[in-house]
């Protein structure tokens, strides 16, 4: 115990020692706090050295890269940086999507155009992702959108194509499926619940556009009412999900869908673009990987995908806070980070540019999610709502009642609408606009 | 005192605040818009998901604490003497101590994971663990007792041979047999330690919410959502402030009555 | 009977705690394709060190491991010596207030640590301690389980041995280091090694209070490898074997210091 304790202090004694370091001097620094980690973080550490040693030496400027755990790290920690001081927080933060509500109501923002940022060059869909009745809310950088995934060998072997709609989907389903001797079923066609980034798809595509509740699902400000009841998509979808649950060969469950996919004991999945490589990996070659645009409900659900994935927000509007978003969003560095990573480059020259063409035809597998980015309705946007896993949880609830108790679907819908329309009632209430 | 110094900074003052705000309509950018009085209470009440987290954690703390006061106390019990071979009983039981509740979490789902998985074929079953509501529930239970097996047991084993020899030899002298010995002589000496194992997983019952986090995300289909993995979504998920006051409030007061009643109760007994 | 009884038990207690422990190693070495296997496997099926190489890439490694180990070492001294105060403070002296300020101590034991983590944030960025030492561990000096444990570990001491060391001369610091440490070494020593693992093990306290890659923490560091989104689990289990292996051997030293200190201490009462 003594030894003990006089070893601690004498570390502890060693270690006080460590000052604190030097600053970069005579350089303007520009501090980004991120959230990629693995080969991300190491094509996002390789896209910074590069600034740094070329254009940064040039304008004299910096960027310090932090990393600041998951993307739900990041946004704890921007949010504790600006309830403590607002001077801590970094100049930018990388934050995926689920940030945006929070961020289009914090006064510390600095909208893209306010520091004078150049966003023609990318892609509307994007764009439109973090559009909100401020403006832009941050400036896009890693996207993402819903793909669908299925086992390639075993399609081939049937020599079936993946489904373009959900009915094509239920009449091939039972090919895809397998059952014992006994009954018991030992590969399924799907696996998983849909939920609200799925239903972002599968509702928003409707008639082209669809939106779950009204101020474009919330982007233009806090929506008021619930839209899927009185349009009537999300009956429509049930519908058909019912039908392709039916074939029996769907199975109900809400996590490790991707193992059971790569074990080949689903034929197909839903996931998003960006686990492609984690997809590819873990399936470590025991079957191809096939990739798919995300079946659509019916014929006239022709709207696509919406975008996701993660975007720049600023906290200070410096010239050199817009040389570095701008070295982001450029061409060269979209065309690296996408080839590194699978994100979805954003930048519309690149979809001209030949050596990304090359890229794409090699790999056909990222080549299908960027297409169908570029095939979508860029309206088709996802959900700003509050108390967003409520409803992420009604929605699974739901559809696993009238799937497997056989629920009625307008009752069902109906719940839905009613637990929805609450809490933004709530919300209401509590944020007097 | 040092002690109080740091729990005031660090625990009182934070909480007090919370208390106040619990009574006001804050706006999601934290400022107090009104007064709100009981009403942020009654909304919460009036909440399913809230009533059925309140549900789930009664039913993790009805399983959870029974076994594993039941699982220490019989470890404890049965190692509690020095034999040729009770160091390598002791070595398993602490060896739960070096792991972290991130490190068990992701075993455990890799254990209970999907239909092929490694707890299915040494049981011969075929269930889906974490996609049934009652599974997902035990393996969270399970879970909850490695977190704190190992602590308990050492502190159990500490009571037992802290016991003074010779009231053990009296009783031996007087023709006690071992099981009797056990439960009429020493367990009622290591008392006030056993209550405070009991305490503390009940307290860590009433408060699961880090392996819910980790483990099943309260799913599937909110079954394994206790009131504090609903609290933490609520507060940081959704920047609902009404009810993250208002929990966090009722939790501390719901606690001081229970210890309130422990101490009542210990005062009877002694 | 009761021998076998007990082994019986002893052993299906003892295969239980050990098999998610035995089999987190065997995960280490599992090569991608046998998580996803048609059927679970127990060992992997090739033996490679290929995912320990993987896991150790991370350039600052080293560093924070340091980190780590010096802001746990930190914090478990400094709670031991705060919660080995108040606890003798409340268990052998008398003084105003006594009971109220045990019941608001303990109180905090409920105050979900989720609840006051801004405001938390906010006083250390006031002191100041953003990026230090003292920011990561000085919330979690004081516990109140800890302290809990060393007031059921001092209260099982009579009084009269402190009435004798107090007319001998001997003053209260005395009396703690020279006497009640020894006799509760058991329990000191599981306050200390336990808040060394979950100060270890911690994750988004540490992350918060630091900004430079220099100060981070070793769990900081492996969510930075990003297994989870390559999906290379067979590198994350060997991760947590390379975490926790060093804990187990700590512990194993340990043990024999704690369980021989509890038989000395039965000698000496005889």
């Amino acid at each position: 115990m003594k030894k003990m304790i006089a070893l601690s202090l004498l570390l502890m004694a060693g270690m006080m020692l460590f000052a604190r370091g030097s600053k970069e001097s005579g350089k303007t620094v520009v501090e980004i706090w991120h959230s990629n980690s693995g080969p991300s973080g190491t094509a996002f550490d390789e896209i910074v050295d590069d600034f740094n040693s070329t254009i940064g030496e040039e304008k004299g400027i910096v960027i310090e890269a932090i990393y600041q755990g998951l993307a739900n790290d990041v946004l704890t920690k921007v949010k504790a940086a600006a309830s403590a001081d607002i001077s801590s927080l970094p100049d930018i933060a990388q934050l995926d999507a689920t940030a945006c509500l929070d961020m289009r109501n914090a006064d510390y923002l600095i909208l893209p155009e306010s520091a004078d940022i150049e966003i023609s060059e990318i892609h509307p869909a994007a764009i439109e992702a973090l559009m909100s009745d401020k403006g832009l809310l941050g400036v896009p950088f890693n996207a993402s959108s819903l793909l669908f995934y299925y086992n390639k060998t075993l399609f081939d072997s049937l020599s079936l194509n993946p489904p373009e709609t959900l009915d094509d989907f239920a009449a091939i389903a039972p090919l895809l499926g397998e059952k014992d001797s006994t009954g018991k079923v030992t590969r399924y066609a799907f696996a998983g619940v849909p939920a609200t980034y799925e239903l972002g798809a599968f509702i928003g595509a409707q008639k082209g556009l669809s939106y779950i509740v009204d101020e474009k699902n919330g982007h233009m400000g806090t929506p008021s009412k619930v839209l899927f009841e009185e349009d009537g998509t999300f009956r429509n979808f049930l519908g058909h999900w019912k039908a392709l649950y039916d074939t029996g060969f769907v199975n109900n469950i809400t996590s490790g869908i991707s193992t059971e996919f790569a074990a080949g004991r689903t034929a197909t999945m839903l996931a998003s673009s960006s686990s492609l490589t984690a997809v590819i990996n873990t399936v470590g070659g025991r079957f191809e990987v096939g990739t798919a645009f995300v079946p659509m409900t019916d014929e006239e659900a022709t709207g696509g995908v919406n975008i996701g994935g993660g975007a720049f927000f600023l906290f200070d509007s410096s010239d050199a806070v817009k040389t570095v978003i701008e070295y982001f969003v450029s061409q060269d560095v979209q065309m690296k980070w996408a080839e590194d990573t699978g994100y979805l480059a954003i930048n519309t020259a690149l979809y001209d540019n030949p050596e990304y063409l090359a890229f794409l035809d090699e790999n056909p597998a990222f080549k299908v999610a960027t297409e169908q980015m570029l095939q979508s309705n860029p309206a088709v946007t996802s959900i700003w709502l509050p108390s967003a896993y409520q409803i992420y949880y009604s929605f699974q609830s739901e559809i696993r009642a009238v799937t497997e108790d056989g629920k009625d679907i307008d009752e069902a819908v109906h719940d839905m609408a009613t637990l929805i329309q609450r809490a933004i009632d709530e919300y209401r209430a509590q944020n007097i606009d | 005192m040092p002690a109080i110094a740091l729990a005031l900074c660090f625990s009182v003052i934070p909480f007090l605040k919370t208390f106040v705000s619990s009574f006001l309509t804050i706006s999601q950018s934290g400022k107090a818009i009104g007064f709100a009085g009981l009403d942020n209470y009654k909304t919460l009440f009036e909440d399913k998901a809230f009533i059925s987290s309140i549900g789930n954690t009664l039913r993790f703390t009805l399983y959870f604490l029974p076994l594993n006061t039941v699982m220490t106390f019989l470890a404890a019990a049965l190692t509690r003497r020095r034999r040729k071979c009770t160091w390598i009983m002791e070595a398993i039981f602490i060896t739960p101590l070096a792991f972290s509740l991130s490190a068990f979490a992701l075993v455990f789902k890799e254990i209970f994971r999907g239909e092929v998985s490694i707890i299915n074929r040494i049981l011969h079953t075929s269930l889906l663990w974490l996609d049934r509501p009652g599974s997902a529930m035990a393996v969270l239970v399970i879970l909850g007792l490695f977190l704190d097996f190992a602590i308990d047991y050492i502190l159990l084993t500490a009571a037992f041979r802290s016991i003074d020899r010779s009231v053990i030899e009296a009783a031996e002298i007087d023709g006690a047999g071992e099981v009797r010995k056990l439960f009429a002589i020493e367990t009622p000496m290591i008392a006030t330690m056993l209550s405070i194992t009991v305490f503390m997983a009940l307290k860590d019952a009433i408060l699961i919410s880090a392996p819910v986090m980790i483990l099943t995300e309260g799913g599937p289909f909110r079954s394994t959502e206790t009131i504090m993995y609903f609290y933490y979504l609520e507060a940081f998920k959704s920047g609902n402030r009404a009810y993250e006051s208002a929990i966090s409030s009722m939790m501390v007061i719901t606690s001081a009555i229970i210890m309130g009643i422990i101490a009542v109760l210990r005062r009877k007994d002694a | 009977m009761l021998k076998a009884l007990r082994i019986l038990l002893l052993g299906i207690i003892g295969m239980i705690i050990l098999f998610p422990m035995a089999y987190t190693i065997s995960l280490s070495f599992f090569q991608n394709v046998d998580f996803t296997d048609s059927y679970a496997h127990f060992f992997p099926s090739a033996f490679t060190f290929e995912n320990y190489v993987t896991a150790s890439a991370n350039r600052y490694f080293p560093r924070y491991a340091l980190n780590s180990i010096i802001t746990s070492l930190m914090a478990a001294f400094f709670r031991l010596i705060v919660t080995t105060m108040a606890a003798f403070a409340f268990t052998h002296l008398s003084f105003k207030g006594k009971k109220v300020i045990l019941i608001m101590l303990l109180s905090t034991l409920f105050i979900p640590y989720d609840a006051i983590l801004f405001q938390n944030y906010s006083t250390i960025a006031r002191a100041g301690l953003i990026d230090t030492y003292w920011g990561i561990i000085l919330p979690s000096v004081f516990s109140a389980s800890s302290l809990l444990f060393m007031i059921g570990a001092f209260s099982s001491y009579d009084r009269d041995v402190y009435d004798a060391a107090r007319l001998d001369g001997a003053g209260d610091i005395r009396y703690i280091t020279g006497i009640l440490i020894h006799l509760t070494a058991a329990v000191s020593a599981t306050v200390f090694i336990q808040t060394f693992i979950t100060s270890f093990g911690s994750y988004l306290w540490p992350l918060l209070v630091t900004n430079r890659p220099r100060m981070r923490t070793v769990q900081v560091g492996i969510t930075m490898l990003g297994f989870s989104e390559t999906g290379d689990a067979g590198a994350e289990f060997a991760s947590i074997v390379m975490i926790t292996a060093p804990f187990i051997i700590m512990l194993q030293i340990l043990r024999k210091k704690i369980m021989d200190s509890m038989d000395i201490k039965e000698g000496e009462s005889v």
